[in-house]
């Protein structure tokens, strides 16, 4: 046909045509990634090839801190040593407490055959830099899966709990921060044993206790810990303390304000604790399932 | 009046295309910027280098950076920020579609006026970063993010600087030898 370009002047697909499969391929990655997180081996794969990159952006922020490090003066140094003296002793006396406590808590445990209360293995990681998302709060942490960290363990540091590992590359990991949009902890109130759920408002690193009745019994400065219901979060790790308990009777729930108790956005060293999780306790409807169906076969005797 | 008005395409097909090693290198300088420890309302403000070098190369060397490439840079930044796999790769495209189709037009002009035009490019991009986010439910980060695109533009000049001149220098040494 005359119309048709000859062969060497074909520049493939309209640019409209090429817009299009670009952009729809971007969509179908989103949601791909976004409703089924398939796609967690490319960001593995990728990450690899970004790895080298972001080790030399993060090189001068390094040197100087090194250097930094360096020529600390003698002063500095000395007056952390006393006040890490002082805080050895002062916990010294509740660690000599704990390991009675521990031995004791062995012995009834023997008797009663239950399981430890958790495993406290951990990977120590150093921070390397802050996520560079600005829609979320994360850090990243220099330990990855060849230090056996994985996705979804919890990390702490000296206070309390940190935060959630999200996302593992080979050398590095993410870690969601307590104070996230949506992140939730499910938590309990030290002093009288309530149980909550903390989450993330994601707005000036403070957490919300959505759902309490205004009749729940919590006050300003109420410490919650970990109640280790989920299985992620081990029991007993301090979690948040309260800074604001609005009842207002016009609305069925309390508004209750806290602020993490770990120093969420300043520290340079966490822990991962690689523990493998403990199973959470079978689900009441799964129970169910199985009487039900030990009901429909009555000629099978269900062993146990 | 100005040499550019009156040969604007002419003068596009005098020029030497860009070596390859060029083009990596800008890239590699790109992302390594992008990746310094931006925080809070800096990393609001950080101006999109990736994407100005895309852009840069997608007006200067439309047959060796295409959507494709756009598309890919988008997941590598995407994975680099740690953020939901897909959008950047979306904005990117997005942009660079736009400067594929304006290149003549941005090319016919003085580098003001075409720092104007990335500048539109560069809002069209961080609004479709932007809006897939606030349509996934976060909340909106700051008024500081108004400031990334009109960085991004400013940054024009100095890449436009940078590579511009000394490849110049060289066509016209060759033209005299």
């Amino acid at each position: 046909m005359i119309g048709d370009p000859p062969p060497f002047f074909n520049r493939g697909p309209s640019p409209l045509a090429r817009l299009t499969f670009f952009a729809l391929a971007a969509i179908a990655v989103m949601i791909a990634d976004h409703r089924f997180r398939a796609l967690d081996a490319v960001r593995l794969t990728l990450s690899v090839i970004v790895h080298p990159l972001q080790q030399v952006a993060t090189m001068p922020g390094a040197v100087i801190q090194r250097v930094g490090d360096f020529f600390s003066s003698q002063e500095g140094l000395l007056k952390e040593n006393r006040e890490l003296k002082a805080q050895l002793l002062a916990n010294s006396s509740s660690a000599q407490q704990a390991k009675l406590l521990a031995t004791e808590q062995a012995y009834l445990l023997s008797m009663a055959e239950a399981r430890k209360r958790f495993d406290d293995t951990g990977v120590m990681a150093e921070v390397l830099y802050a996520g560079r998302n600005p829609f979320s709060r994360k850090l990243v942490i220099d330990k990855g899966l060849t230090q056996g960290v994985k996705s979804g363990q919890p990390v702490v540091d000296s206070v309390g709990v940190v935060g959630q590992v999200t996302n593992v590359a080979p050398f590095t990991s993410e870690v969601t921060l307590l104070t996230e949009k949506d992140q939730s902890v499910p938590v309990m109130l030290v002093r009288n044993g309530l149980r909550a759920i903390a989450v993330g408002s994601g707005k000036d690193g403070t957490i919300d206790v959505p759902f309490m009745p205004v009749s729940a019994d919590i006050q300003a400065g109420d410490l919650f810990v970990s109640s280790g219901i989920d299985g992620t979060y081990p029991p007993g790790l301090v979690v948040a303390q309260v800074t604001a308990v609005d009842k207002n009777a016009g609305f069925v729930f309390a508004k209750i304000t806290a602020k993490p108790a770990a120093g969420v956005d300043n520290h340079r060293f966490v822990m991962v604790l690689t523990a493998p999780p403990r199973e959470a306790a079978a689900r009441p409807e799964a129970r169910g399932d199985e009487r039900r169906a030990a009901k429909e076969r009555p000629g099978q005797k269900v062993k146990r | 009046m100005r040499a550019a008005d009156l040969t604007p395409v002419a003068r596009d097909a005098m020029k030497r295309p860009a070596g390859g090693k060029l083009v990596l290198a800008s890239f590699l300088v790109a992302f390594v910027m992008q990746s310094l420890p931006w925080q809070d309302g800096m990393l609001l403000a950080r101006p999109d280098f990736v994407l100005l070098v895309l852009l840069f190369w997608v007006i200067n060397e439309p047959r060796m950076i295409g959507l494709g490439l756009a598309f890919t840079l988008g997941l590598l930044v995407d994975v680099n920020d740690s953020m939901l796999l897909g959008q950047h790769a979306l904005a990117y495209v997005v942009a660079a579609f736009f400067a594929q189709s304006l290149r003549v037009r941005i090319l016919s002009f003085a580098l003001p006026e075409q720092a104007l035009h990335i500048l539109g490019l560069a809002v069209l991009a961080s609004l479709v970063t932007l809006l897939l986010n606030l349509l996934l439910g976060q909340d909106f980060p700051g008024w500081a993010i108004l400031a990334s695109p009109l960085l991004t533009a400013l940054a024009w000049f100095p890449l436009a600087w940078l590579i511009y001149h000394p490849r110049l220098r060289d066509a016209r040494r060759l033209g005299a030898s």
